[in-house]
């Protein structure tokens, strides 16, 4: 008895500590950013503080983890109120309930870049801000190939002229497989990867993999491989690296392959994928922007901090700084108008296509990298693996 | 008497105290966060310390508390929440409870057509209660305590203080300026004014707008009415369905029975390559353990050899593929390996030719090899390190028996070396059959479960082990993850591992009984 009541008395002080130590802060803001973002967010933060006196806190979260975390966290009101994050989660993010709609004035959303907003928007819903865009271009070596191939075919010439194998020496890689650097080849003679219905939505059964354009596209990737231009075994690591050492002559790359080139001293050159057949490929573009979350306690304070502080020239080349990537906000755009990687990769998507944003792009991938390995290792022919690729995503997807 | 006793046991108590009380502030924490399990398991973790803490009798059990606790926490909860998650529909689309889904969509409104926009001041009192004035185009309402009330700017309550033309107060309350209002704007923002028929609500800063709820919940009929369309939504698998098959996202949990098992049965999707992933992954974790047991053991009797010289040195060396973080020496490897790229195809050309270009990880035959020559590179040693120890329990008369007996050195190994080392390394060979088994990071890491299969209608690689195939099938099935359905294939893979575990064991168990006759 006596044992139990000491217990006891321990019990009550203890917890009545613990209870205290846990009075819930009301009006303040929580941001989830990546440790590239964090720093950037900080600043801007402490100006919001400065001037409203409301607390923002940032948490660094890897990009990568957000999604997951936000599933867990989110409803165990342990979220973030604002997010950073890429365009393609939206549809998973929705479906799980997860974030908010934004509601942006016209002319506000007249100082972005249209491509980006579309990439935000779902339905009629805007459910983020954009702040950078992100797509690959042809790079090439200056010293190499001193000028810009006016088509995919004179590309080639030049690319097969510069090819040496035995020597290690490349003129053009596309990094494989990957459906993401190749999908210019297939989107240039109308291959697609949903079709959008009457309504301008995406379809995710009308699979457009194995129609005549991505077929051709992927023909071509087989030829290239014929011809010993495109090799096996040539992942990102292996194109980045033979480029920086000045073994490669083109390839097709984002703005993420820039830092190491430089620092590599190669002279180089960003510009659009010439013309396929007289056609100008499209390419896909990601967008990160910034988001609310749907279990924010004070998403008209989230809101706020977003239109009156971040939607600023100054934030947005803050971002560009960090990341390198092109500003979604054309006033910061503009800034870098005399940027000639900035205009190389504007260039490169001036006929971009948002990536896929429904949450069934997950099951895209795995058969379509499949397809594209079977063609690089020339154990299937391009038609049959593109046609089979599509099947097994509609089977996939049930839509038979 | 009880201060004496509080002064002998002053440090257990304190313990048992803290302990205590944490798991009532976790109880008190788990259950408003609404995880009631959990909460309830916490106490009763916390009491049956606390038990056999203070009790006497159940004094060496204490010695076993953190082992149990770690058990508990790390074994046995993951292996329940998967259970439980086989038997929902858990995944995208599917991630919150019922409660939050319903809570989700009851917080959705529509602007109707005839709403109307309110600018609004606020007010505070000493205490921080809030009062709201708010204008629309004809009408202004006074919010106060929860109740909205007509109110003109003749009204008496409100005074001009300095003549300035603006309100300074409301009563005992005072006008906040814009940098107070945005610093209660959570609290402004939860305001729902009922007001004439209508609900009001806080649209943005600077303005209150008219709202009405999107969805009405009917919980008797589990149904969510949508108020804008009058489409009714009925609750079906984890998600409001219109008639016309129309769903409203978020959906939520919903326990669905075995209809995940019954998918892994019948789906010709994920049945088909089970079949062939299976065998694959039961001869890839067989090959692995026997070479990796072969290559290891042999090094050790090497080793073992006291005539060898610097065989400290060549045990160090050894070691090295053990010691070196696997995450980094895989892809390593994946890089040697590349077809063109990689230092062995050049090394082979090198010395054979252009036609020694060994397509590693593009062929699905030579992928496997890949596989199984870099987990023998990275399995061998630990295998060595358990043979050096076993062997050195073998007593050396047995083999000077043996000797005097005229065995030679292939038979002392048959018959004393092997069964003798078999006998305490059976277990862990087990262990590292089960490892391998489910050894997704070697497979992701090298392979990604590639090459593709020509052919085949399912995402499965040549090279992709189940619990590889499996992640396949969470992550880029249907419309994002399926985990429920991944939670499906561990219990299977949980239930395959076990029962070829308990038959290697049963077979050991045997070996057990022919080394007692010896």
């Amino acid at each position: 008895m006596k044992k139990t009541i000491a217990v006891l008395l321990g019990v009550l002080m203890l917890t009545g500590l613990f209870l205290v130590a846990n009075a819930s802060e009301p009006g303040k803001l929580l941001i989830w950013a990546d440790d590239t973002r964090a720093p950037i967010m900080l600043n801007v933060a402490k100006q919001f503080t400065e001037v409203y006196g409301v607390e923002v806190e940032v948490q660094e979260i890897e990009s990568g983890e957000t999604r997951g975390q936000l599933a867990t966290a989110g409803p165990a009101g342990e979220g973030p109120d604002i997010l950073i994050g890429a365009h393609d989660w939206l549809g998973e993010l929705i479906l799980n309930g997860l974030i908010e709609p934004i509601i942006l004035e016209p002319a506000t959303i007249a100082e972005f870049n249209p491509v980006a907003i579309d990439a935000f928007k779902w339905g009629n819903l805007l459910y983020g801000v954009p702040y950078a865009t992100e797509n690959v271009a042809l790079i090439r070596n200056t010293d190499l190939v001193p000028e810009v191939p006016a088509t995919f075919e004179e590309l080639l010439t030049v690319a097969a002229a510069l090819t040496d194998l035995e020597a290690g020496e490349y003129g053009f890689l596309i990094q494989e497989p990957d459906p993401y650097h190749t999908f210019a080849l297939y989107s240039a003679g109308g291959g697609y990867v949903f079709g959008k219905d009457a309504n301008g939505v995406l379809d995710p059964c009308d699979i457009g993999l194995d129609n005549a354009g991505s077929i051709a596209g992927a023909t071509i990737l087989d030829q290239m491989v014929k011809d010993g231009i495109e090799i096996a075994g040539a992942g990102y690591g292996e194109v980045t690296g033979a480029f920086n050492a000045s073994n490669l002559g083109m390839m097709i790359g984002g703005p993420w392959t820039l830092s190491d080139i430089k620092a590599n001293s190669i002279n180089y050159g960003v510009s659009a994928i010439p013309p396929i057949n007289g056609n100008a490929p499209g390419v896909f573009v990601g967008v990160q922007g910034f988001m609310i979350s749907s279990f924010s306690e004070n998403k008209v304070l989230a809101n706020l901090f977003i239109k009156d502080f971040l939607i600023s020239t100054d934030v947005m080349l803050g971002l560009y700084i960090e990341g390198d990537r092109p500003p979604a906000y054309l006033p910061a755009l503009a800034f870098l108008a005399g940027n000639e990687d900035i205009q190389g990769f504007a260039a490169a998507a001036a006929t971009a296509i948002p990536m896929p944003k429904i949450a069934e792009m997950a099951s895209v991938w795995d058969a379509w990298i499949g397809a594209l390995e079977l063609i690089v290792n020339q154990e299937q022919d391009p038609a049959t693996a593109m046609q089979e690729a599509a099947d097994e995503i509609r089977a996939l997807l049930g839509c038979e | 008497m009880i201060w004496r006793y509080i002064a002998k046991h002053s440090l257990k108590i304190l313990f048992l105290g803290v302990l205590c009380a944490v798991s009532v502030y976790v109880f008190v924490f788990l259950i408003a966060k609404g995880l009631y399990i959990p909460s309830v398991m916490s106490l009763i973790g916390a009491g049956f310390i606390t038990y056999i803490f203070l009790s006497e009798k159940r004094y060496p059990i204490r010695w076993l508390i953190p082992g149990l606790l770690f058990l508990a926490v790390m074994v046995v909860y993951p292996i329940g929440y998967t259970l439980v998650s086989s038997f929902t529909n858990v995944g995208t689309g599917h991630m919150l409870s019922k409660d939050q889904a319903i809570d989700h969509l009851l917080d959705r409104s529509y602007t109707p057509d005839n709403a109307i926009a309110y600018t609004y001041t606020a007010f505070a009192d000493t205490s921080g209660d809030l009062a709201l004035i708010l204008e629309g185009a004809d009408q202004m309402i006074l919010y106060v305590d929860g109740r909205a009330t007509d109110i003109a700017w003749s009204d008496p309550r409100l005074v001009d203080e300095d003549s300035d033309g603006t309100t300074d107060r409301f009563g005992d309350y005072s006008r906040l300026t814009i940098l107070q209002t945005v610093q209660r704007l959570s609290v402004i923002e939860d305001y729902r004014i009922e007001y004439k028929g209508t609900t009001i609500g806080l649209e943005n800063l600077n303005e209150f707008r008219t709202r009405a709820p999107l969805y009405v919940y009917d919980e008797e009929a589990e149904t969510m009415k949508d108020l804008q369309t009058g489409i009714v939504y009925t609750a079906r698998e984890g998600i409001f369905t219109a008639p016309d098959g129309e769903e409203i996202y978020p959906g939520y949990k919903a326990g669905i029975g075995l209809r995940n098992f019954v998918k892994l049965v019948t789906n010709p999707q994920i049945s088909g390559p089970f079949a062939k992933v299976f065998l694959w992954t039961f001869i890839y974790a067989t090959l692995t353990v026997l070479l990796n047991f072969a290559l290891g053991l042999f090094t050790a009797i090497l080793l073992n050899d006291p005539f060898m010289r610097f065989r400290t040195i060549y045990r160090v060396l050894a070691m090295i593929p053990y010691a070196l973080p696997a995450f980094i020496t895989i892809l390593v490897w994946r890089g040697m390996l590349n077809v063109h790229f990689g230092v062995i195809n050049h090394m082979l050309v090198a010395l054979f030719g252009s036609g020694a270009h060994v397509p590693w990880l593009q062929n699905a035959m030579w992928a496997k090899v890949s596989v199984l020559l870099v987990n023998l590179w990275l399995g061998y040693p630990y295998m060595m390190l358990i043979s050096l120890g076993a062997l050195q329990s073998i007593p050396a008369s047995l083999y000077e028996a043996a000797r005097v007996d005229g065995a030679t050195w292939w038979q002392r190994f048959w018959k004393i070396t092997l069964p003798l080392l078999l006998m305490p390394l059976a277990p862990l060979l087990i262990g590292a059959f089960a490892f391998n088994f489910n050894n997704f990071t070697l497979i992701y890491l090298l392979t990604e479960g590639g090459p593709a299969i020509a052919g085949a209608s399912t995402p499965a690689g040549a090279t992709d082990i189940l619990i590889s195939y499996t992640y396949n099938l969470a992550f880029a099935g249907e419309h994002g993850n399926q985990l429920g359905l991944a939670a499906a294939v561990s219990v299977m893979i949980f239930l395959i591992v076990a029962t070829i575990s308990a038959i290697n064991f049963r077979m050991t168990g045997t070996l057990e009984e022919l080394s007692k006759n010896v």
